[in-house]
């Protein structure tokens, strides 16, 4: 463990580097061995059912990502997706310009979560506990308010899903790619970006380089809220109707994306990159459970070991770098 | 490396040991309670006329004409379906004048939630307790308390076992909506096809009693449609939608037909057959509320929804509870009367049926707004 | 830094916390017995005592786990499991209803070795470990049950779950022993100061030569143990095994515990006070559906004083522990403590 956190910055991106071949290796792997097994897996149609159903877990699994590498967590993120889905279906059936009914929860997202960021870097409160807090507060208000009516009625030209940039790629699916690199050549060639990674990794250090941790922290939440509001719109905008409740362990997918995306839970590795292919294995293996005829009671339990390999081969390797140095 | 590669060993020796967990295994339900499916031609099912066997509040006070409180919990709130039978109540409530109901209970459809949201109304005293079971066993003896406590207990949508409660609202017999949706579904899309069921989750009981009744119906009066699988989407939009497209994907042509069997999963399976262009080559038929299935029903997608009406389920509910305690339905009566839904059946024992299960087309969908 | 001295220095944020904990609860306690009548009744208690038990036994361990600045995500699914394999081994396999009860108790245990093995040996940090088998326990429960649920006990086995001792519920007695047991090992034994000792610089623990990496593969398989335990209870309460059964719990547990003061970054907490946050959470539900407060509002409440609790305690504490802010930061420990004390618990 403590190999990685005195490694040189260079080489932790190296290793990052390494777990995302690991996971586009086996994407497709997935792809091959069940594409083999029954060919309509691979068709056009159903990775772009598989892409565009799950763009948004990838783009709340960015912002989570840069959350867990300052070294914090936030479990109030699924609760914030409905909540802000809510928000910007109700904007949009009310009249509000498409435009504006995009755009305010986005805005909306980065000031909660700002809040949350401030009470996580100023008052040193634990991420965990104030963003367990949050949930509930988040959930309990959003039926107090909707008591579950579904938003329907929704504007035609609402719908992002419909849209497609060049014609070929939907478009939540050109946010999640876009997003992705745009935050990856952030974090890796900014000042701010590289922040994250020092105040994650080492604190003290990072303070004696003369970065300001609460400053960093707020901005790492207020970002995080960005990602998230746009994660909602792409939740919002995909069907017909918004249910406005809470998607349940919705942000149990996202942490687990995060995760097997190569984000040490320690702080101060990873990248972005993983976090999306990881989101995009997990929903192709979902996918692929359905294709090869595994009784469905067992999904839950294959996650669970895809999990644990994950993390495992993950070990395994920094643990074998490490030895090597 | 090494260890990934054991991972990947790992992957592939769970898909080429799939065969042992396949899918495809006859479903008999969430339970080992027995089927009994309907007579294919229409007819009603062997009706053997069973002795009351609900339960009985002890020293319950004569409230008989005095104005009560009830309380009503059912297996979560904020859902479209819940709120549609606590408008029925409200309803009720409003007409007999002499009755207050007051909907509260979990956020989520958990038993032990459940459990302890009446236990509270039981100590807080009320007259009488509405509820819908997440299960019909473990809700049980939270009901006996009640009962002993002197609080009328009623239940309406999901029942508990029978001495736990003195009557239960059945807004259609299992079978009843079993052969229904059967029968649509064979008009639909014809004999020798294949369809698959999207779900909520196999453990909640009222979807695994039809799915199972389904099943045992299919295999006596249409034994040439094809099950091809049963999929889990909780009571999740988007998981549903993800969900029924992945079928459609897997197999192409060979899909004919998707049940939902939610009030969520259906109208999301409209979607996704609409999304992937196959209207009129895929039928949809399932259980949904008419406002939810309108634009797909117009559209000529989906033909036929199935469902009672669950403001008139909370409706007779309440009801029925005011006539318990006024006396006016006592064990041994075969009718009950029900305001503006006149007289209603009592059947196995201590059950009220609401009635046949409805069908929703495009020609009556409009008239209905829930 | 010694591990007698980290305890010692840590006890007065701990008592201040629990003197706020114990003032919020005895002015919630006072209000709520004001507006309705039926709130402050023995009845009414003992009943809530008994519904809060499965959490509160399961509090025990994680009160441990957390104090070491570890963290089980994989409880409300090893309740399920061991739920399913107390019904299915006595149901399908044929076991004897008792020998079926201690099956569950030992896989109940089996899975919190795992948990512990591959924290231990492997160094998986835990928060990843025990979401992992979050996932995995909640599908075994499912996949071995094929979401068929067992009924129909034999009567003797509801005692422990609707049955009563001396007129106070069955379940509560054993919490009580639990308490105790786990309230002691953390105040009183060498155990005990080693877990402080632990949460607060693990590298200086392993040092001091603590057996650091047994006593925590002890603590998650307590947490498992009491996961099944808890199962046993709660099947023996609502009469039936359902594959679903727990899944939440461990926010419940987690809640619970950090409102009574336990840092989810190691080093501090006490039984004592895990057992006010659990009292303090349980009553307030209870209190406001009482007085007509819904579901939804309470949850928000309940999410409310989880935050205020923490910060208030974060004022107290920074007032109280200038010297522990204070203290130089070594580079080399800074370095460890920064990776013990994010050790699975960011």
């Amino acid at each position: 463990m403590s190999a990685t956190l005195t490694a040189a910055a260079p080489r932790r991106l190296r290793f990052a580097v390494s777990q995302e071949w690991l996971l586009a290796i086996a994407i497709l792997l997935l792809f091959v061995g069940v594409g083999l097994y029954n060919p309509r897996f691979v068709a056009s149609r159903n990775l772009q059912s598989i892409l565009l159903g799950n763009a948004y877990v990838a783009v709340a699994a960015i912002g989570m990502s840069m959350v867990i590498i300052s070294g914090n967590i936030d479990i109030s993120v699924g609760s914030l997706i409905g909540v802000l889905a809510s928000v910007s279906g109700g904007l949009a059936v009310a009249g509000v310009p498409s435009v504006l009914a995009w755009l305010i929860p986005v805005a909306i997202g980065s000031a909660v979560m700002a809040a949350q960021g401030a009470l996580v870097a100023y008052l040193g409160l634990p991420s965990i506990v104030v963003t367990l807090g949050m949930l509930s507060i988040l959930k309990g208000g959003l039926i107090s308010v909707t008591n579950g009516v579904w938003i329907s009625n929704l504007p035609d030209n609402y719908h992002l899903a419909q849209w497609s940039l060049f014609g070929v790629v939907p478009m939540p699916v050109a946010f999640m790619v876009v997003l992705t690199i745009a935050a990856a050549w952030w974090m890796r060639n900014t000042a701010l970006g590289r922040s994250i990674y020092a105040v994650g990794g080492n604190a003290e250090a990072a303070r004696l380089c003369g970065i300001g941790r609460e400053r960093t922290l707020m901005m790492v939440f207020a970002v995080h809220g960005a990602f998230v509001g746009i994660a909602a719109v792409l939740f919002a905008t995909q069907l017909s109707v918004i249910q406005s409740t809470v998607p349940s362990n919705l942000e149990l997918t996202i942490i687990t994306a995060s995760v097997v995306g190569g984000v040490s839970i320690l702080g101060g590795t990873g990248t972005v990159v993983g976090a999306t292919l990881a989101a995009v294995l997990i929903a192709a293996i979902g996918s692929s459970l359905i294709f090869v005829n595994l009784s469905p009671f067992w999904l839950r339990a294959v996650q669970g070991i895809l999990i644990l390999v994950t993390v495992l081969a993950d070990i395994y390797r920094r643990r074998r770098r490490g030895l090597a140095r | 490396m090494r260890l990934s590669l054991a991972a990947m060993a790992l992957g592939a020796t769970l898909l080429a040991g799939h065969g042992a967990f396949a899918a495809g295994a006859r479903w008999d339900g969430a339970d080992d309670l027995p089927v009994n499916p309907l007579p294919c031609d229409g007819g009603a099912g062997t009706v053997v006329s069973k002795a009351y066997d609900g339960g009985k509040a002890v020293n319950a006070p004569n409230m008989a004409g005095k104005p009560i409180t009830l309380v009503d919990v059912p297996k979560l709130i904020g859902i479209g379906y819940f709120n549609a039978t606590s408008q029925g109540m409200q309803e009720a409530a409003k007409e007999l004048g002499n009755v207050k109901v007051t909907t509260d209970g979990p956020t989520e459809a958990k038993i032990d939630e459940q459990i302890k949201f009446i236990d509270n109304y039981i100590t807080r005293g009320v007259n009488g307790v509405l509820f819908a079971a997440n299960d019909p066993v473990a809700i049980a003896p939270v009901l006996k308390k009640a009962l002993s406590k002197g609080i009328h207990v009623v239940g309406y949508d999901a029942n508990s076992t029978p001495d736990a409660r003195e009557w239960f609202v059945n807004q259609a017999e299992f079978n009843g909506i079993a052969k229904s949706m059967i029968d649509n579904m064979a008009k639909e899309m014809g004999e020798n096809k294949s369809f698959a069921i999207v779900t909520s989750t196999f453990t909640t009981p009222n979807q695994a009693r039809w799915i199972a009744e389904m099943w045992a119906y299919a295999g006596k009066c249409h034994a040439k449609m094809k099950w091809l699988e049963t999929v889990e989407a909780q009571e999740d939009n988007i998981l549903s939608f993800n969900q029924a497209s992945t079928l459609i994907n897997k197999y192409g042509d060979q899909l004919s037909g998707l049940f939902g069997m939610t009030s969520v999963a259906t109208p999301a399976s409209a979607e996704a057959v609409t999304r992937a262009k196959l209207c009129g080559k895929i039928a949809v038929v399932g259980l949904a509320t008419p406002n939810a299935m309108k634009p797909y029903v117009k559209t000529d997608c989906v033909k036929s929804v199935v469902l009672w009406n669950p403001v008139n389920l909370g409706y007779a509910a309440v009801y029925v509870t005011r006539a318990v305690v006024d006396g006016k339905l006592k064990p041994g009566d075969t009718s009950v009367e029900a305001g503006k839904l006149g007289k209603l059946m009592v059947v196995n024992g201590s059950e009220i049926l609401l009635g046949s299960p409805f069908t929703y087309t495009k020609e009556n969908i409009d008239q209905f707004n829930f | 830094m010694s591990e007698r001295a980290a305890p010692r220095r840590l006890r007065l944020p701990i008592a201040a916390h629990e003197a706020v904990l114990l003032t919020i609860l005895i002015a919630a306690l006072a209000v709520l017995a004001t507006l309705t009548d039926r709130f402050f009744t023995l009845d009414n208690l003992l009943n809530q005592g008994m519904l809060m038990t499965e959490v509160g036994l399961i509090a025990m361990p994680m009160t441990f786990i957390i104090v070491t600045g570890g963290i089980d995500l994989s409880v409300g699914s090893s309740l399920g499991m061991c739920a399913i394999l107390l019904g299915y081994s006595w149901h399908n396999w044929g076991f004897p209803l008792p020998l079926a009860i201690g099956f569950a108790l030992l896989c109940g245990a089996a899975g919190g070795f795992v948990n512990g093995w591959f924290i231990t040996r492997l160094k998986v940090p835990p928060l990843i470990m025990t979401i992992g088998t979050l996932a995995l326990y909640r599908g075994l429960a499912e996949g071995i049950s094929q979401a068929h649920s067992v009924r129909g006990y034999p009567d003797w086995f509801y005692g422990l779950g609707q049955g009563a001792l001396f007129g106070v519920p069955s379940q509560l007695w054993i919490l009580g022993v639990a308490i105790i047991i786990f309230g002691v090992i953390l105040a009183r034994t060498t155990i005990g100061r080693s877990l402080y000792a632990m949460g607060y610089n693990e590298t200086a623990s392993r040092f001091s030569g603590l057996s650091v990496d047994r006593i925590k593969l002890g603590i998650y398989t307590a947490s498992g143990l009491m996961a099944g335990l808890a199962a046993w209870i709660f099947v023996s309460r609502v009469s039936t095994t359902r594959s679903d059964m727990g899944s939440g719990v461990e926010l419940d547990v987690i809640a619970a515990v950090v409102l009574g003061g336990t840092s989810i970054f190691g080093g501090t907490g006490t039984i004592a006070g895990s057992v006010l946050g659990l009292v303090l959470i349980q009553l307030l539900k209870d209190g406001l559906a009482l007085t007509g407060v819904k579901g939804d509002a309470t949850i928000m409440v309940i999410g409310t004083v989880l935050i205020l609790s923490i910060l208030i305690t974060s004022f107290a504490e920074r007032r109280r522990d200038v010297a522990r802010m204070a203290r130089p930061p070594l580079r080399q420990t800074a370095t460890d403590q920064t990776a013990t004390k994010q050790g699975g618990t960011p």
